[in-house]
């Protein structure tokens, strides 16, 4: 099996703001075709910086990322934007458009589409985040969170980018709201083949969506590889200060008992005690 | 124990919408209980906690039916300064809250207004500055800080009132995993050592539950489950067929106890700790 292409590829990325804080420290990291990652960490350890220099807001001061071939410090914003796409944690620090239209429109408008091109893009992306057109000459304002987080990511779909970065998806949401943007993300990669990467301090959620977990501490990259393995290494978790979700925890609690390090869900562990209490029976 | 806050048939219907947010609820609170409440966005949550600190019907438009006691009063019956002095709010914005321009003015804001003298206001702020952990950020304005902390700032300057009732709607939706650790610590001490009563809005169960003496499941302007916390929970599937969904470990008991792999009669475990002991007796011993 051919290995895909990484379509990001960050080497030796090292941000220092003008103020001289490292944000972030020698980092090397790359997404493929494929991916559906989580990016976690405590507050301040790095993650919204790495996730503005992947689409070119920030330059490295030492070190590069290629996106799609390119080199961020030598590529404009705008063609940029139509690879990463970044959608804020709180969907009010990116609407700011009168209507769900406008705000859907601006990047397509701004990157010069024609009209025509222009409005299939917005219908396309308030199709997929399933906006309908009532909502069209709605203020976002005044839409209830939920909604005005699809608006954000409706606007950032309309750019078309390959990859996209969501920052803290499920913040503000009840439980079933949570699943269903979750869901929704998940049919964004299935079926048109996004990459996705998600910054969460919802572990739960970590543990039922994304394949791979890259973990930041310190302007660094502690771990990088499956969720499960990642969740499994209890020692860089603590160092990090993140609790894996509490079924792993009791796991792990319970590993010299026989239970994996890494059970992800309660399906999971309710197999691996099933098989365990008929071993000791026999 | 007394019910410290009482409801009673309460209906609010806001005059925006046709249907009432809170829709004849009967509730009771008892003194110096930590009471979660729980339930999906738009079930009235909010309005509950408004209701008690008579933000509702003082600044919405809307129709009330029903009664709200607080400390064996009527909201209505107050001035708005006596309840704010029974009841602490910290909003899920805290934004929303802040009028001053740095942290320290904020957290001394409402003391002043309650007509404190100097020594008083420096001895809570000598208490509440580090059990909120905000003493770096004194100088800073309270809106440039990050949004944890400004949570941390919000929660010090109701705090620093000591109200007997604490309401804090969904006190830490902007903390990372350690900054939520530390809020419910603090709502532990405060039940330990001041027996506060305190009603969170909570959607992260997980750090609740070991706390919360009661729990209340809103559902839609209802009150559909009220109840101690581990009886509450033993009614999972009614739960989860409300859109709750509880920590892994409680989820797993229950799971167990449904297919008589563990005594009908014990309660499910809580926390990890808990379930941890729970699953060794089951699997022999010490292991």
């Amino acid at each position: 099996m051919m290995k895909p292409e990484p379509y990001v590829v960050a080497e030796n990325v090292t941000f220092r703001y003008p103020d001289g804080t490292v944000a972030l420290r020698d980092i090397n990291l790359r997404f493929a075709e494929g991916d559906f990652v989580a990016l976690i960490g405590q507050n301040g350890s790095g993650k919204t910086t790495l996730s503005k220099c992947l689409n070119g807001l920030f330059k490295p001061t030492e070190g590069r990322i290629l996106v799609d071939g390119l080199d961020t410090r030598h590529t404009s914003i705008t063609k940029m934007a139509v690879r990463v796409g970044y959608v804020f944690q709180n969907p009010d620090h990116q609407l700011f458009n009168s209507t769900v239209w406008d705000e859907i429109a601006y990047g397509p408008r701004n990157i010069q589409l024609p009209k025509a091109e222009v409005e299939e893009r917005v219908r396309e992306a308030a199709e997929v985040v399933g906006l309908d057109e009532s909502t069209f000459e709605q203020h976002p304002f005044f839409l209830p969170k939920g909604l005005r987080q699809r608006v954000a990511i409706a606007s950032i779909l309309a750019l078309r980018p390959h990859m996209i970065i969501v920052d803290e998806p499920t913040t503000g949401q009840d439980v079933k709201q949570s699943l269903e943007i979750m869901d929704f993300l998940t049919r964004l990669h299935e079926e048109r083949g996004h990459i996705i990467v998600i910054i969460t301090h919802d572990m739960p959620i970590v543990a039922r969506y994304a394949r791979r977990t890259v973990l930041m501490a310190h302007s660094q990259i502690l771990a990088d590889g499956p969720t499960r393995s990642v969740f499994a290494q209890t020692d860089v978790l603590a160092e990090a200060f993140v609790e894996p979700p509490q079924i792993t925890q009791l796991a792990q609690r319970c590993a010299d008992l026989g239970f994996a390090a890494g059970t992800l869900s309660v399906q999971e562990m309710l197999e691996q005690f099933r098989s365990l209490a008929a071993r000791r029976r026999a | 124990m007394s019910a410290v806050i009482r409801f009673e048939s309460y209906t609010w219907r806001y005059s925006r919408t046709k249907q009432p947010a809170l829709d004849a609820i009967d509730l009771e609170i008892e003194e110096g209980a930590i009471v979660g409440i729980i339930g999906p966005n738009g079930s009235g949550k909010t309005t509950l906690a408004y209701s008690i600190n008579g933000l509702i019907p003082r600044q919405e438009m809307g129709v009330r039916k029903g009664k709200v006691y607080v400390m064996g009063r009527e909201v209505m019956a107050y001035t708005p300064a006596e309840l704010c002095q029974r009841v602490g709010l910290v909003f899920s914005d805290p934004e929303a809250q802040f009028t001053a321009m740095t942290v320290e003015d904020e957290v001394v804001f409402g003391m002043e207004n309650l007509g404190l003298p100097i020594e008083e206001i420096e001895r809570r702020l000598a208490w509440v500055v580090p059990l909120t952990e905000i003493g770096p950020l004194m100088d800073k304005p309270p809106y440039e800080v990050s949004g944890g902390q400004k949570q941390r700032v919000a929660l010090a300057s109701v705090l620093a009132m000591r109200p007997p009732i604490l309401v804090l709607d969904e006190p830490t939706t902007m903390l990372d995993p350690l900054g939520r650790r530390r809020v419910f610590q603090v709502l532990e001490r405060l039940k330990r050592e001041y027996q506060s009563t305190i009603i969170v809005i909570e959607h992260s169960l997980e750090h609740l539950i070991p706390l919360a003496d009661h729990m209340v499941l809103l559902y839609y302007g209802k009150v559909l489950l009220a109840d101690e916390t581990e009886p509450f929970f033993e009614r999972l599937a009614f739960l989860m067929e409300h859109d709750v969904f509880p920590p892994g470990v409680v989820e797993f008991f229950y799971h167990l106890k449904q297919a008589g792999e563990y005594p009908a009669d014990a309660p499910l475990p809580l926390t990890v700790e808990d379930g941890t002991a729970r699953l060794r007796e089951l699997l022999g011993g010490k292991g």
